[in-house]
């Protein structure tokens, strides 16, 4: 041992340890990175699916990295970090949901018409197509929030009944109930709005 | 014709579905990279700016020694100033105005004498004085003592209390 390892045992430990927590925290920035890579897109349209806008989609995905950045020491906790990724996301979204205020129907029909998928279709067919489907999103805001919730992120082919029990904070048997549910009102207020025409 | 629930159950699933496939934009990923990148993270004590080989104990011992000394001698310094306290200081409260502890005068400058009253001593007998009778010498004389006035009335009041003071 050296003359100042022997006088100083304590304070080259202290020393050492920096280095190591250096280390630990590059590797915690890295694991970070990498999760972003893997989830950003499928944090994206969840948070697409509910608020509907690119640009707040895209700044809810953004926050949630970000309280993911702050809270990244509980990394290694985490057991499955695309669930737990998707509720951190699905907490942002609601809240701004709840804050914003109600949007015009031709805001929602404009924007699904620019996000749409146009396959050969000609620009009134994609029209009419943002029209049907802005409507079936007006219904879905008519649903009761918990049935509501289930049925959006039962649309999600990644997430099993289980995961979105995870999500919402619920059983999965109550998961299945609420979907029941939901998809009964839905087709009860599409046809009494096709009745109505 | 009105479409079967079916229909309307299977439309409101299609455009669910078809929101929920939407493509995320290009380059969110950097975006996301970028804004983290510039995000605050909690302040490290200890960042070398030069990388500290495991042969350079020698340094991580000065570094020691001068934190210590600094500690040391600004501790050291504080000491040295602060004044000794030999004992302890005992602050005097102005006497009240009231030896009886009766009503205080509450800074009023016209205070009868009624408010305080007369404060009785023990009788004291009363030494014969010359061209005074015996019978005058032997009734007990019971001195009345007027109550201790405050410094402030003591001019105005001086007259009074003596022109005033019940002798029995």
């Amino acid at each position: 041992m050296s003359a100042s390892q022997t006088l100083f045992p304590g304070w080259t430990e202290i020393a050492s340890s920096a280095v190591h927590d250096a280390d630990r925290q590059a590797a915690k920035e890295q694991a970070l990175a990498a999760l972003v890579e893997q989830y950003a897109s499928t944090l994206y349209r969840v948070a697409f699916s509910v608020l509907r806008n690119q640009s707040d989609a895209e700044d809810a995905v953004q926050e949630a990295f970000l309280r993911v950045l702050r809270h990244r020491d509980n990394l290694d906790e985490v057991r499955d970090h695309r669930v737990w990724l998707i509720r951190i996301v699905w907490n942002i979204v609601l809240d701004r949901k709840r804050r914003a205020r109600t949007r015009p129907e031709t805001d929602d029909i404009a924007d699904l018409a620019r996000v749409l998928p146009s396959h050969g279709l000609s620009a009134e067919q994609l029209a009419a197509a943002a029209q049907h489907h802005a409507h079936v999103l007006r219904c879905l805001e008519q649903l009761p929030p918990k049935e509501r919730e289930v049925l959006t992120l039962s649309a999600f082919e990644e997430l099993s009944s289980v995961e979105i029990a995870a999500v919402l904070g619920i059983t999965e048997s109550s998961v299945r109930s609420r979907l029941f549910r939901a998809r009964n009102l839905m087709a009860d207020l599409l046809q009494h709005a096709r009745s109505t025409r | 014709m009105n479409p079967s629930p079916n229909f309307s159950q299977q439309s409101a699933d299609e455009t669910l579905r078809l929101i929920a496939s939407l493509p995320a934009p290009d380059g969110l990923s950097d975006r996301i990279h970028a804004a983290l990148r510039t995000a605050p993270r909690n302040a490290v004590v200890l960042r070398w700016p030069v990388a500290i080989s495991s042969h350079s104990s020698f340094l991580r011992g000065a570094a020691a020694a001068a934190i210590v000394c600094v500690v040391a001698g600004g501790g050291w310094r504080i000491y040295s100033h602060v004044p000794a306290q030999t004992s302890p200081q005992i602050i005097q409260m102005p006497q009240s105005g009231s030896l009886s502890g009766g009503f205080g005068s509450a800074g009023a400058r016209h205070v009868p004498d009624t408010l305080n009253g007369p404060v009785l001593t023990r009788h004291t007998p009363v030494q014969p004085l010359p061209g005074i009778s015996d019978e005058t010498q032997a009734q007990p004389v019971k001195a009345i003592v007027p109550p201790a006035k405050p410094v402030a009335r003591a001019h105005k009041h001086a007259s009074h209390t003596t022109a005033s003071a019940p002798v029995h």
